[in-house]
C-alpha cells in the first residue's frame, strides 16, 4: 500500500505547505512588488476605505447584490460552503485531534455540513453550466475557469460520496473512494496559490488598492 | 501584411509598468460576467459580449503571455477595442467584485499603442500643440489676450466696474478654463466673469501657458505631455501666489488637475485644485451670488465621470442642480453610479473616426435623459455637453444642454451698483 501511504503522509504536507508556503509567498510578493511599483497606494493609504470596501464586499452589501440578486447570493452561500464545510466537519476534525498536533474545535452538525456540500456541488454545477449556456460567459471563459469549478468541486463530491458510500455498489469500496477524496483535496490545496484561486488572498490586496483609489476621491466603494 | 512588432519594446514598455495591481488584476480575474452590464457601451449594443469590459482587456494577459510577440494588426486590433469601445469612465471598476480597475487596464493599453506610435489622430494633434502653445488648439497668447480683452469690452457695458483680471499678483483664485472657450464659446468666458464680479471674488487670468486645463495626452496615456501640461498651471499659480485654482466646467481638466496631477509631479501641489461646481455651490450657499428665480422647467444633471466617479463631487453636483431648479428630477443612478454619456475617455477631440461609436454608445444617457422628462440638463463638462447635444438630436429629444454658468449668469441677482444707467 505504498500509494496510500504516500497520499495519506507526505502527500497531505506536501499540499498542506504548498498552501501555506504558496500563499504567504502570494502576499509577499504582492507586498513587496507593490512597494516599489504601486506607491500611489501607500501614499493615499486611508484604512477607513480599505476596511468600509472590504467590508462591503466580504458581506452582501454591495452595488451587486442588487444588480444580481440571483448571482450574488449564490455566489455567497457557494464561497461560505467552501470555507465552512472542509474546516468544521466532524471527520476532519477527528483527523486533526488524532494528529500529531492534536487540535479541536467546535463542529458542523453532520446534517448541516451533508447539505451544505450538496448545495456547493448544485451552485457548482450551475457555475459551470452558466459558462457554457451564456453566450456572455462563455465568450470571456477561459479553459481554466472550467477546469477550476471542477477541481474545486471534486473534494465535496468524493467526500459526499465516501461519507454515504455512494458508489460502493459499483466498486469504489471505502478505501478507493478515500484515496481519491484526499487526493482531489490535496490537489485543490495545492492548486490555490498556483492558480485563480489566489483570489483567495489576494481578493483583500486588491480590493484594498481600489477601495484606496477611490478613497482619494472622496468615496468609499 | 501586417507588420512585426518589436516583442522587446513592448516588454520593455510593458514590465516597468505591471506594478503588483496590474499583475493581481490581469491574473486574478475569473470571469465572473458581473462587469458586463455595468458597461454603456455592452448595454448599447443589444448586450454584445465583446463589450464585456473584462473581455475588452483580455489583450493585456494575452501580450504577457506571448511575451510581446505580436504583429500591428493584433495592435489594430486592441485600438479598436480601446478607442471605439471604452470611455475609460470607470464605472465597471466600482462593480467588481475583486476590485479590478478595468478601466486603469485600458489605461496600460493605451499607454502601449502610443509607445507604438499607435493613437488618435485627434488626440496626438494636440500634443503638439500643448508642447509648441500650452493649450490644445494652437492659440498664441496674443490670441489669448485679445480674447480677453473682447472679451471684457462686450461685457462691460453689462456690469457696472466689470474686469477680467490678468496675471494679478496674490489673486484668491486663479482661473483656468478649457481652450474651446476663447476658440468657440468666449460667452463661457464673459458668464464666468460677470459671476465672479458679482460674487465680489478676487481672481486671475494667467497670461501665458497653465490657462487651459485639459490635458488630452491623459486620454492617450502619454504621461510625460500630461504632466508637463499640469505643471504649466501649477507654475502660473506658483508664480501668481494664489491660494487656490479653480477649473471651469471641464471634467478632465479638473480630474487631471486635482487627482492625476499629483500622481503625475510625485508631490501633491499646495494649490488646492477646485471645480465650478463646487464654487457655485459655495457661492450660492453663502450667499455671495442669489438668484432672482430658479428654473421652472423640469431639469436633470449629468454626472460627468472625472468629476463625478473620479472627481468625487457627486453630492456637491446633485446638490447645486436642485437649488437652481424648482423641478430637479435626478437620473436613475444619480451619482458615481451613474453612466457615461459616451463622449468621454477623448471620445469627443477624437472627432470623425468616433462619432458613430459615441452616438451609439450614448442611446443609454439618451434615455436615461428622456426617462427623466427633464427639459434642461445642466452639464458641468464641455465634452459631456457636446456629447449630450449630440444625443439630443440623434435621438430627438425635447430638452437642452446648458452648464451651470450659464444658468447662474442669467438669473443671478445683480446689486444696483452694478446695474449700468439707463441714458
Amino acid at each position: 500500500m505504498d500509494l496510500y501511504f504516500f497520499v495519506e503522509g507526505p502527500l497531505v504536507w506536501i499540499a498542506f505547505l504548498t498552501f501555506i508556503i504558496g500563499t504567504i509567498l502570494r502576499i509577499a510578493f504582492f507586498i513587496s512588488r507593490s512597494r516599489r511599483m504601486d506607491l500611489p497606494m501607500y501614499r493615499f493609504l486611508k484604512w477607513k476605505y480599505v476596511f468600509a470596501t472590504l467590508l462591503r464586499w466580504l458581506l452582501p452589501i454591495n452595488k451587486d447584490m442588487a444588480k444580481n440578486p440571483v448571482f450574488m447570493p449564490l455566489l455567497y452561500i457557494f464561497h461560505i460552503c467552501l470555507i465552512a464545510v472542509p474546516v468544521f466537519l466532524s471527520g476532519h476534525l477527528a483527523i486533526w485531534d488524532e494528529s500529531r498536533f492534536e487540535w479541536s474545535w467546535p463542529a458542523l452538525p453532520d446534517a448541516w455540513a451533508n447539505w451544505m456540500t450538496l448545495i456547493l456541488l448544485a451552485i457548482s454545477i450551475f457555475f459551470f453550466l452558466r459558462r457554457l449556456i451564456s453566450a456572455d460567459i462563455r465568450l470571456i471563459s477561459t479553459f481554466s475557469d472550467y477546469l477550476l469549478i471542477i477541481v474545486t468541486a471534486l473534494p465535496f463530491m468524493t467526500g459526499y460520496f465516501l461519507t454515504h458510500g455512494t458508489l460502493e455498489s459499483i466498486g469504489f469500496k471505502g478505501d478507493t473512494m478515500y484515496l481519491i477524496h484526499l487526493l482531489s483535496g490535496e490537489l485543490m490545496l495545492i492548486l490555490i496559490p498556483l492558480t485563480r484561486l489566489s483570489h483567495s488572498v489576494l481578493f483583500f490586496f486588491s480590493r484594498a488598492a481600489t477601495g484606496i483609489e477611490f478613497g482619494r476621491r472622496g468615496y468609499s466603494m | 501584411m501586417t507588420a512585426p512588432i518589436n516583442a522587446q519594446a513592448v516588454m520593455d514598455f510593458l514590465k516597468p509598468r505591471m506594478g503588483a495591481r496590474f499583475k493581481t488584476w490581469v491574473n486574478i480575474c475569473t470571469h465572473c460576467g458581473m462587469c458586463a452590464d455595468t458597461c454603456h457601451f455592452y448595454l448599447a449594443n443589444n448586450k454584445n459580449p465583446k463589450m464585456i469590459p473584462s473581455y475588452k482587456v483580455r489583450f493585456l494577459k494575452d501580450i504577457l503571455k506571448k511575451k510581446g510577440r505580436v504583429d500591428r494588426a493584433y495592435l489594430e486590433e486592441i485600438y479598436k477595442t480601446v478607442y471605439y469601445e471604452c470611455n475609460v469612465c470607470r464605472r465597471c471598476s466600482l462593480y467588481c467584485p475583486f476590485g479590478i480597475d478595468i478601466a486603469y487596464l485600458i489605461y496600460v493599453l493605451r499607454a502601449l499603442l502610443n509607445s507604438q506610435g499607435l493613437a488618435p489622430e485627434g488626440l496626438a494633434r494636440t500634443v503638439l500643440d500643448y508642447k509648441e502653445f500650452g493649450n490644445q488648439m494652437a492659440i498664441t497668447d496674443e490670441e489669448w489676450l485679445e480674447t480677453l480683452e473682447w472679451c471684457k469690452e462686450e461685457t462691460a457695458d453689462e456690469l457696472v466696474g466689470l474686469d477680467i483680471p490678468i496675471d494679478k499678483k496674490g489673486a484668491k483664485i486663479l482661473y483656468t478654463v478649457n481652450a474651446r472657450e476663447p476658440k468657440f464659446y468666449p460667452q463661457d468666458i464673459m458668464e464666468m466673469a460677470k459671476i465672479f464680479h458679482v460674487a465680489g471674488e478676487d481672481w486671475t487670468f494667467p497670461s501665458r501657458k497653465g490657462w487651459d486645463a485639459t490635458n488630452l495626452a491623459m486620454f492617450m496615456s502619454d504621461t510625460e505631455t500630461a504632466r508637463e501640461v499640469a505643471s504649466n498651471t501649477f507654475k502660473r499659480a506658483e508664480e501668481l501666489e494664489v491660494k487656490q485654482i479653480v477649473v471651469t466646467e471641464c471634467g478632465h481638466a479638473y480630474r487631471s488637475l486635482c487627482y492625476e496631477a499629483p500622481l503625475w509631479l510625485g508631490y501633491t501641489p499646495k494649490q488646492p485644485v477646485v471645480h465650478s461646481v463646487e464654487l457655485f455651490l459655495d457661492y450660492l450657499k453663502e450667499g455671495r451670488i442669489k438668484l432672482r428665480e430658479k428654473l421652472k422647467e423640469p431639469t436633470t444633471v449629468q454626472d460627468p465621470c472625472n468629476i463625478i466617479r473620479n472627481g468625487g463631487l457627486a453630492e456637491k453636483n446633485r446638490l447645486l442642480a436642485s437649488m437652481v431648479s424648482e423641478d430637479f428630477r435626478p437620473m436613475k443612478n444619480q451619482g458615481n453610479y451613474n453612466f457615461c454619456c459616451g463622449g468621454g475617455g477623448g471620445a469627443m477631440p477624437m472627432g470623425g473616426e468616433m462619432k458613430k461609436h459615441r452616438l451609439a454608445s450614448g442611446k443609454i444617457k439618451a434615455e436615461q435623459i428622456r426617462e427623466t422628462g427633464a427639459k434642461i440638463v445642466l452639464v458641468p463638462c464641455h465634452n459631456c455637453i457636446d456629447q449630450i447635444r449630440d444625443l439630443i438630436t440623434e435621438y430627438k429629444i425635447d430638452a437642452k444642454a446648458v452648464h451651470f454658468k450659464e444658468v447662474i449668469a442669467e438669473h443671478m441677482v445683480i446689486p444696483k451698483e452694478m446695474t449700468p444707467k439707463e441714458d
